[in-house]
């Protein structure tokens, strides 16, 4: 589904983000990005998304080189892409159901597409309840639970997700484990960047270690260290 | 997959609401600006109308009466031609002068109802070597009076001074509307850009879950077009109260006689209304367009 081939990332100043990096993630798989900070875990992610271009090397998502993608195609990529970020980005003058819609409706999904996917989505990720509440009346978890949404509603083959639970507390992060879980289950990938220590011990699945750039540890059922 | 006309729309109108004050700014300096280049446009129309028989060095007319015998036509034909002191001439005959009749008074199809081309009297333009006015004047005074001419009008100070005024003061309107124009292009481009920068965090959803970069810029250049329509909408009610109350008072038939003439037909104010909107609609796609190119695909 992810393949890196000797990938290198410079960024201004000689400041090398990714270095040389070769690595193939399956479909289904659940895979843990970790690392200190500034260790290119965010590049990783951002480079799958073609957020990014690497200076060296090819990236394929699916079978496509997408380093060398035109960029009009970029979108369509990344409708079989969601993404997840760690502070959600929901729109505050929208409701939970706009906000999932919203990710429908920009890619031209018809009405009628837009009122049968969002209820689903929305019981997935257990916010049947709040369909008509604004982001500011819900609780750290339920918004990451709406961005889940979100990025789940077009159903990707991959999920990205940036520190997911970074802005929540063990028990909530917990829950949004599951749901992501869950998720992997019905076949999609999911990569996971993470400094959460306790999530990565007690999932025990695929492990990719970065050091200033470089692949240092790419461990099955692994460990934070 | 195509963007639903309903989402542009909705989308639009959310951009316009939420810059409300920069949208109307930009609104009314689009309509002035576009009034004062479609002013320039009928100020022209209506100063080549007024003075189009004095056009090309033309100094005076000797007009001849409907009922002038060839003999007498020849004679005073003979006495252009051989006058050293004309360098050129142009016979308008009956058929020609009410052709003219009928394009300055295009307005009023009653008057030329009742105008025939036997009615109209032929008449010579003249050119003479030396413009000066005592020359044209002294020149002019040879052939008044003699048989077969009804009149002979000369364009004296006045006109010419009319004419340069008329210039400068086109000249006037040109300039500042240009700088207008400039400056709502750059309020277009402001207002974009304020409006991208408003949705920032929407675009980089949009971005994120897919969405085209057409799909992101339709809003956003949609809101420059609307804005410079609705300008040049209020500069076409301008344009019509300068024709109506500025120009049609000049050439009103109790006024000047010199300023017989001075209006503007219906097809060239549809003309110049129609070149205004398309001004409009290029400043805007220009205002736009620099906009979310620069700022939107960043």
């Amino acid at each position: 589904m992810i393949k890196l081939e000797h990938v290198t990332k410079v960024y201004k100043g000689d400041n090398v983000a990714l270095r040389d990096s070769t690595v193939d993630i399956g479909k289904s798989e659940f895979v843990f990005l970790v690392g200190a900070s500034g260790s290119g875990k965010s590049t990783f992610i951002r480079l799958l998304n073609r957020e990014e271009i690497p200076e060296h090397g090819q990236i394929f998502v699916a079978g496509k080189d997408i380093a060398h993608l035109g960029s009009w195609k970029v979108p369509y990529l990344r409708r079989n892409i969601g993404y997840i970020f760690q502070d959600f980005k929901l729109l505050p003058n929208k409701t939970v159901a706009e906000n999932v819609a919203f990710a429908l409706e920009v890619i031209g999904k018809p009405r009628h597409v837009v009122k049968k996917q969002v209820p689903a989505i929305l019981e997935l990720v257990g916010l049947s309840e709040k369909v008509d509440s604004r982001p500011s009346e819900l609780s750290g978890g339920e918004q990451q639970r709406v961005s889940i949404a979100r990025a789940f509603v077009n159903r990707p083959l991959i999920l990205l997700a940036d520190e997911p639970t970074g802005n929540l507390d063990p028990q909530t992060s917990v829950g949004i484990m599951k749901l992501l879980d869950r998720i992997n289950r019905t076949g999609t990938t999911v990569v996971m960047a993470t400094h959460d220590r306790g999530i990565v011990d007690t999932m025990r699945r695929r492990v990719i270690e970065l050091d200033r750039g470089a692949i240092v540890r790419d461990q099955a059922r692994g460990v934070y260290e | 997959m195509a963007i639903s006309p309903l989402y542009a729309l909705r989308e639009t109108g959310i951009n316009l609401w939420r810059n409300i004050l920069l949208s109307t700014a930009t609104i009314l300096t689009i309509g002035v600006s576009l009034l004062m280049f479609g002013a320039f446009f009928l100020f022209d129309y209506a100063v080549a109308n007024a003075t189009q028989r004095w056009e090309g060095g033309i100094e005076f007319v000797v007009w001849m009466n409907p009922e002038a015998t060839p003999e007498q036509n020849a004679n005073i034909l003979d006495a252009i031609t051989t006058s050293p002191e004309i360098r050129d001439y142009e016979y308008v005959d009956q058929n020609a002068a009410y052709e003219e009749f009928k394009e300055i008074f295009s307005d009023t199809p009653e008057l030329i109802e009742v105008v025939t081309p036997e009615a109209m009297p032929p008449s010579y333009r003249v050119v003479p070597v030396d413009p000066d006015a005592d020359v044209v004047e002294e020149l002019a005074g040879q052939f008044d009076g003699r048989p077969g001419v009804k009149t002979v009008v000369s364009a004296n100070d006045t006109i010419r001074g009319i004419q340069d005024l008329a210039d400068r003061a086109g000249l006037f309107l040109f300039i500042g509307s240009f700088v207008l124009l400039g400056a709502a292009t750059l309020l277009i481009l402001t207002n974009i850009v304020s409006a991208i920068r408003n949705r920032g965090q929407e675009i980089e959803i949009m971005k994120v879950v897919g969405a085209t970069n057409w799909f992101i810029r339709i809003p956003f250049m949609l809101e420059g077009v609307a804005q410079a329509v609705t300008g040049a909408l209020l500069s076409w009610a301008g344009l019509w109260a300068f024709d109506r109350y500025v120009i049609e008072e000049f050439s009103d038939p109790d006024g000047l006689e010199l300023l017989a003439g001075f209006q503007v037909s219906d097809n060239e104010f549809f003309t110049t209304s129609i070149l205004v909107l398309a001004i409009a609609i290029v400043v805007s796609i220009v205002g736009s367009l620099v906009a979310v190119t620069r700022y939107l695909d960043a």
